[in-house]
């Protein structure tokens, strides 16, 4: 299971730390990257943290203009959960994708990060069972012989930027982020065998 | 709760063990009797200040005193990161690697998984050595000069105007080391038909954990106490040499 990374803008430690507790009661694993004061550069913050999921004080967020949902650092969308209180003006709250009330009880809280956390993965159920496609195992094959993303688009008729988008689902899917990890998953898993690995290493020694 | 000067060693070792290690690399062995933390530095000619900032820092994470631990001389800094080098390349890669090894001697493993492991681990290894060589040979040296430059009111000539190394290539480096262990973690956990007898497989994955847990702290201190520590004695340098 991919691990949700969290970028917590908040300057209250005790609501950060509650947070925290709340989150790991869900049942998914997380981390949270914490920031305690207002953000003037929000690219550059996400850049480094890169999360799946912001949760923020709309009032530490002032001196940003619209929220960034993509990156071309991150592989997934970008989502932003406002932690809200009775004062919070409509305006502010708009610009978030949910919303989480500081002064609701534990039970509502529960359920609304419940809420956000199916909104964010739902979509991607049949990635957290880690099977790939037919096209991704064959793609899969292709990385672990040790081709380039262009290699393989020319072989399968697809674009080199459609190779990148499948390379990442089976990085998510799999949980292995370099080459030589897919190369040995693939071998465990008889799609290559290590006979073919070493012809295609001799044949790049050869270029 | 926080590591504090007036605490017996031993609770300490109680509190955390995992603390061990970072104790070790100050040169601190075990056998504290009832001796404070205050005492036990004394004993060991430890900054007791540094000492504290440092095991705090692994010890919660989220402990960040930036004001203080930036303090602090760089060069006594970089005698403590490259305590922890040392430690990566003679004491925990040597240790795992010698585990991956036991793992042939165990008949119910298909000889070619372990030697799949084992390649995967001697690539994982000679890159995170490679990165630490890097970090020795260049960054280091150059955080030395300019400390030094600084102290002594010279004016480094071939910098900035030379295409000397400055800190911002280094931050970039870290990601790939550690998507290798994380790709290892993972081979273990979910793709590696696990032997009956499991305990070598469990000892592995344990040593890796604990490995990933002192990378990162280490990380952590490079990228919020070093490079901004290097940053300001750069911008100090420039300065000096506007002004000239």
């Amino acid at each position: 299971m991919a691990r949700l990374n969290i970028l917590c803008i908040e300057s209250s430690f005790l609501l950060r730390e509650g947070l925290k507790t709340l989150l790991g009661q869900m049942g998914k694993p997380f981390s949270m990257e914490e920031c305690d004061v207002a953000v003037d550069d929000l690219v550059k913050v996400l850049r480094k943290a890169k999360p799946q999921l912001v949760i923020a004080n709309p009032d530490m967020l002032t001196a940003i203009g619209a929220f960034p949902r993509e990156m071309p650092e991150c592989d997934h969308r970008i989502f932003y959960t406002g932690l809200v209180n009775e004062q919070t003006a409509d305006k502010a709250k708009a610009r978030f994708d949910f919303l989480l009330p500081v002064h609701a009880d534990k039970l509502s809280l529960s359920r609304r990060l419940e809420e956000i956390l199916t909104a964010i993965f739902g979509k991607t159920a049949d990635s957290e069972t880690g099977t790939l496609s037919e096209r991704e195992l064959s793609i899969l094959k292709h990385i672990a012989l040790g081709l380039t993303n262009s290699d393989i688009g020319e072989q399968l008729f697809i674009s080199p930027h459609t190779v990148m988008t499948h390379r990442k689902n089976i990085t998510r899917k799999l949980g292995i982020k370099t080459v030589s990890g897919l190369t040995v998953y693939a071998i465990l898993n008889k799609l290559i065998k290590v006979e073919e690995l070493q012809v295609s290493d001799r044949h790049e020694a050869q270029l | 709760m926080l590591i504090n000067k007036e605490m017996k060693m031993a609770d300490v070792i109680h509190l955390n063990h995992h603390l061990l290690p970072i104790i070790n690399r100050f040169g601190i062995q075990l056998g504290f009797g009832e001796r404070t933390v205050q005492e036990v530095c004394k004993d060991y000619a430890v900054n007791l200040d540094f000492f504290l900032e440092i095991v705090n820092t692994f010890h919660d994470p989220s402990y960040f005193p930036l004001r203080h631990l930036r303090s602090f001389a760089p060069g006594m800094l970089i005698d403590y990161l490259q305590k922890t080098h040392l430690y990566y390349l003679k004491i925990k890669l040597p240790e795992i690697a010698q585990y991956i090894r036991q793992l042939t001697t165990n008949t119910d493993m298909d000889p070619n998984h372990v030697q799949l492991l084992q390649d995967f681990f001697t690539s994982y290894e000679s890159e995170l050595s490679a990165h630490i060589n890097r970090e020795e040979q260049r960054v280091y040296p150059y955080i030395r000069t300019l400390e030094k430059a600084l102290q002594t009111g010279a004016v480094m000539t071939d910098y900035p105007a030379s295409e000397a190394y400055t800190i911002h290539h280094y931050e970039e480096e870290h990601d790939d080391v550690e998507s290798k262990l994380f790709d290892l973690k993972n081979i273990i956990i979910k793709y590696l038909p696990s032997p009956v007898e499991s305990r070598l497989f469990n000892i592995i994955l344990h040593e890796l954990f604990e490995l990933e847990k002192d990378l990162n702290n280490h990380a952590h201190i490079e990228d919020l106490i070093l490079v901004p520590m290097v940053e300001k004695m750069e911008k100090e340098l420039i300065k000096a040499k506007s002004n000239q």
